[in-house]
């Protein structure tokens, strides 16, 4: 007897003892020079959608910056919610990280149970939005919002919409949209933007509702309003919504989280890493010849209300729009 | 031919090089089941940053282009397509291989796969403005028709009982209903599983519904996988070109429909080979037997799913619209090097797309020496490597394979269940190829048909939307062609001989 | 092949779980919140339901006739092979990449050997088994860029 117990409190010890020596084993090189080996950085989606293109914009700046690689890889599925029910079980050690889309992460907790609760997401910076808005063909007979406002009026239903998918900020948008501009149109969801615009040049579809990237991206296409609080830079003739007595202002959001376990000096770190790469002057201008909106929305007090207002105005109007009960 | 003057800028000794190492990468990651051509485009991304565009571009292509092929060495030797692209050549390439001529299919797929490639790039090079409003003008209904009919093809795919095979063909559309709706926002049929959250994932149902049975049966008794003849017989070159020539035809009509499909953003490789072989076996010659070894089979495939490379290049550059998935990849790539496709493109920036067609005309013919050799080493292995090795290789390349398409233990899980239930059901007469055509066709027939009937809820013409457009209407009378003119032939020979008797 | 004439009850019973199958994706599709979801669950059950209904009735009448002829061979294989590489998948969360891969690699060496284990092959075999399988896990994780699982059992 005496013995056993004696074993188990050697044993006890010896592991304590390793414990011990992994965790400082761990902790030292995150006081010495983090990072000391490429992060890696996990996309939800699949390549060569407009999250994984983003990211790759941001590898070569990283890399200059803090000359470390961004090892991009791929955990696609449910749109983004496998990415994020895994989150929290990877290695929270400051070389692992994942893209994380709004309104994607309010949504889907609310909706279905994904495996994730959205106040699990340990966000440390949000970085740039794509502001929703109406695109059309460079040769629609719509050359105004007003014009496009008017024949829904004369047409209720006929004016068609195609977006990327349902419950989704462009579905969000053509919701809205209806109710404060008072027409009814009919929304057809697609299978991501590349396939609306698709829609959209091809005739299929009279507007598309989609995002400001798409007017940078295509060159047969036209805004006609963007949901900003002010214009976008890079296309200065368009009005925003608000300016026409429409109250939108949304998007789809980026950011990045790191698994629960990730210590808290690593966050800090890593979220002023991100963050002086959204800052950088070439970077910002590579962003907005790209038709996206630079935000800032750092790890703590700043993220959270940021993510806490989004997710109540993002809620209540899914609530009208029927897409949550 | 517009842009000679560029083919100098392609040569030179760097994007030769390029060429030549992304053709080899190509191959041997499309061998391996799992390793998609999306997928090794995606990893050179990071590389490319650096390169100039057009050499960026030519180690894409070639990597592209040689992945597609690479997909018939495990279609053809292993009953597994590599890519979902070369599942057509699974009809006939396998039971080709397992009547010993394993080694002949491969040539024959090289030699196919070369056309097709060369095809489809100069299509791309001469045609690509004019075709990229193929791509605009396929709506939601055309795409829904498209895919009713390939799900045609289960009747012909469907040996021994058409009911078997329409009841497959249900299945598997219902298979691709399972986890979130593609353009709905509902979560279906997981039965609350985080595992059947994702879906089925098609490579990986690819990988265990053809693969698996494989494998299950291949450990059973001892004895070779594939027939072995004795003694060296080269590449069987020489046989693989007259038969090509005599089938010269099938060639080039397959890799017309897969540069057509291929240009559909919402098609690719694999609905290209698939309509391609509907296509060879409805105008198949007396004596040619498809689904049993006729090598027709595999240029059809073969053929039609390199031709997609090019096609698919067409409305990327043209329309900055990705024609296939990797398509998607290597648009990114050019949108982060600051080149923004469209129209311009071809005015403004001729050197580099000309330089780079060029470029992917060299790797499509580097592919034929390159091709070959490697095919060879392919086929030695498999056929010399004993079966205790062989069995576990394959297993082992199937789990690694299946798991690295979306990095999901779940898409590995539901292969090999997915695989045992296959070999169950195909026990009792439900093969495999109907049940994967509509795990394939299903999520764009779905999407297709919502779509349309929205839209035409919408304009308050649904019959028009359905019946009234005109590619439409030509889809459908193709599908009813080709799925009476059997009978129609039939009867007519039957009346033919009846007047002869009397 | 003289199974030819024998009534396909295996089949009929395949049409009978098919039938069940389609059943429980209508239950399944009474609780979607947006009809443009259920529609094509739907259509394709009843069209599922009814090939096998129609398969049902032709084997009643007894011309359901059964094709393929019943496979030889060692069963307790071909279920040890399913058995060994699900086991394995399932475990690799938990014991990581290789901790997985090599005795699953090991175990179908033995269910597939057929041949006498000479010296030679008791060398080899392992030798080559350890060369495939760490060679594939080099290619994927440090070419390709895969995430292989480490296994949370050698996870801080």
């Amino acid at each position: 007897m005496k013995t056993t117990r004696r074993s188990l409190v050697l044993t006890g010890a010896a592991l304590a003892l390793a414990a011990g020596i992994g965790m400082t084993a761990q902790s030292a090189p995150a006081q010495a020079e983090y990072p000391e080996k490429p992060i890696s950085y996990i996309i939800p989606f699949g390549p060569g959608g407009e999250s994984d293109i983003t990211a790759r914009m941001q590898q070569p700046f990283f890399k200059d910056k803090f000359n470390q690689d961004l090892v991009i890889s791929y955990k696609p599925g449910a749109g983004g919610a496998v990415g994020w029910s895994g989150l929290n079980s990877l290695k929270g050690d400051g070389y692992t990280m994942m893209g994380v889309n709004l309104p994607h992460i309010v949504l889907q907790p609310q909706q279905k149970d994904v495996g994730y609760k959205t106040d699990e997401i340990t966000m440390l910076y949000w970085f740039h939005y794509t502001p929703d808005a109406i695109v059309v063909t460079d040769d629609s007979p719509f050359k105004t919002l007003q014009d496009l406002i008017k024949f829904a009026k004369e047409n209720p239903g006929k004016l068609i919409f195609s977006g990327s998918g349902k419950g989704t900020a462009p579905h969000l948008a053509q919701v809205r949209f209806d109710k404060l501009a008072g027409v009814k149109t009919t929304y057809v969801p697609f299978k991501g933007t590349g396939a609306s615009v698709a829609a959209l040049m091809g005739k299929q579809v009279t507007a598309a509702m989609a995002f400001t990237t798409v007017a940078a991206n295509y060159e047969k296409t036209r805004l006609l309003a963007v949901a900003m609080e002010k214009r976008h830079p890079r296309f200065p003739d368009v009005p925003t919504f608000k300016e026409l007595g429409i109250d939108i202002v949304s998007g789809a959001y980026r950011g990045i989280a790191v698994p629960k376990s990730t210590p808290e000096p690593i966050r800090q770190k890593l979220t002023a890493m991100i963050k002086a790469v959204n800052e950088d002057p070439a970077f910002l201008k590579k962003m907005e010849e790209g038709g996206f909106a630079p935000v800032d929305y750092a790890y703590g007090k700043s993220a959270d209300d940021f993510l806490a207002k989004f997710a109540k105005d993002v809620t209540a109007a899914a609530k009208e729009a029927g897409m949550l009960k | 031919m517009a842009g000679f003057e560029h083919l100098l800028t392609a040569l030179t000794p760097l994007n030769l090089a390029f060429a030549l190492f992304g053709v080899v990468a190509g191959t041997v990651i499309g061998a391996i089941p799992g390793l998609t051509a999306t997928m090794s485009v995606a990893v050179l991304v990071p590389l490319t940053f650096a390169m100039p565009t057009s050499s960026a571009l030519i180690l894409m292509g070639a990597i592209y282009t040689g992945a597609i092929y690479g997909g018939a060495y495990s279609a053809i030797l292993l009953n597994t397509p590599g890519t979902p692209s070369a599942i057509a050549t699974t009809f006939d390439g396998y039971p080709l291989a397992k009547k010993g001529d394993g080694d002949y299919a491969i040539t024959i797929a090289c030699l196919a796969s070369v056309i097709g490639g060369l095809i489809g790039a100069v299509a791309l090079m001469t045609l690509a403005p004019p075709l990229s409003e193929v791509a605009l003008a396929f709506g939601p209904v055309e795409y829904f028709w498209l895919a009713i009919f390939g799900l045609s093809l289960i009747a012909a795919l469907s040996e021994g009982s058409l009911i078997k095979g329409v009841a497959g063909g249900a299945l598997g559309l219902l298979l691709s209903c399972i986890g979130v709706a593609e353009v709905a926002g509902d979560v279906r049929l997981t039965f609350g599983s985080q595992t059947m959250l994702s879906g089925i994932q098609i490579v990986a149902a690819l990988i265990g519904l053809f693969c698996i049975p494989v494998l299950i049966d291949l450990v059973a008794q001892p004895g070779h996988h594939l027939k072995v003849d004795s003694g060296s017989r080269g590449f069987r070159l020489g046989e693989a070109v007259r038969y090509l020539w005599g089938d010269k035809i099938n060639a080039v009509r397959s890799a017309v429909i897969g540069t057509v499909v291929g240009i559909l953003p919402g098609a690719g490789g694999s609905i290209a080979s698939l309509v391609s072989y509907s296509e060879a076996q409805r105008t198949a010659k007396p004596g040619q037997q498809y689904g049993k070894g006729e090598p027709g089979g595999i240029i059809a495939s073969e053929s039609a799913n390199n031709a997609t490379v090019g096609g698919g290049f067409i409305p990327t550059l043209v329309l900055g619209i990705p024609g296939t998935p990797p398509d998607a990849v290597i648009l990114g790539a050019l949108l982060v090097q600051g080149v923004r496709t469209g129209p311009s493109l071809f005015a403004n920036q001729g050197e580099i797309v000309y330089t780079f067609i060029w470029g992917l005309i060299l790797a499509t013919i580097l592919m034929l020496p390159t091709g070959l050799f490697i095919g060879r080493y392919a086929y030695r292995t498999i056929i010399t490597l004993p079966k205790a090795l062989l069995v576990p290789a394959i297993a082992f390349m199937t789990i690694i394979g299946s798991y690295a398409i979306r990095n999901n233990i779940s898409d590995v899980i539901i292969m090999i269940v997915l695989g045992g239930f296959g070999w169950v059901i195909g026990r009792f007469g439900f093969t495999a190829s109907p049940i994967v055509l509509g795990l394939i066709l299903g999520p764009i027939a779905e999407s297709g048909f919502v779509q349309a009937w929205t839209i035409g809820r919408a304009t308050d013409n649904q019959m028009g939307m359905f019946f009234g457009r005109p590619i439409s209407i030509a889809i459908i009378v193709f599908t009813l062609f080709t799925l009476l003119s059997p009978f129609v032939l039939a009867r007519l020979k039957k009346i033919k001989d009846q007047a002869h008797a009397d | 092949m003289q199974t030819d004439d024998r009534k396909d009850t295996g089949g009929a019973v395949i049409s009978a779980v098919m039938i069940g199958i389609a059943c429980l994706v209508i239950w399944d599709s009474l609780s979607y919140m947006d009809a443009d979801s259920a529609v094509f669950p739907r259509t394709f059950a009843g069209v599922l339901i009814a090939a096998s209904l129609a398969y049902i009735v032709m084997w009643l009448l007894g011309r359901a006739k059964s094709g393929a002829a019943p496979e030889g061979g060692s069963s307790a294989r071909r279920m040890l092979l399913v058995a060994v590489m699900l086991g394995g998948t399932i475990a690799m969360p938990v014991v990581g990449f290789i901790g997985s891969a090599l005795p699953v690699f090991a175990a179908l060496t033995l269910i597939a050997m057929y041949d006498p284990w000479t010296r030679f092959r008791i060398l080899v075999y392992p030798l080559i088994g350890t060369a495939i399988v760490l060679g594939f896990f080099y290619l994927f994780r440090e070419v390709l860029l895969v995430p292989l699982p480490t296994g949370s059992l050698f996870e801080g």
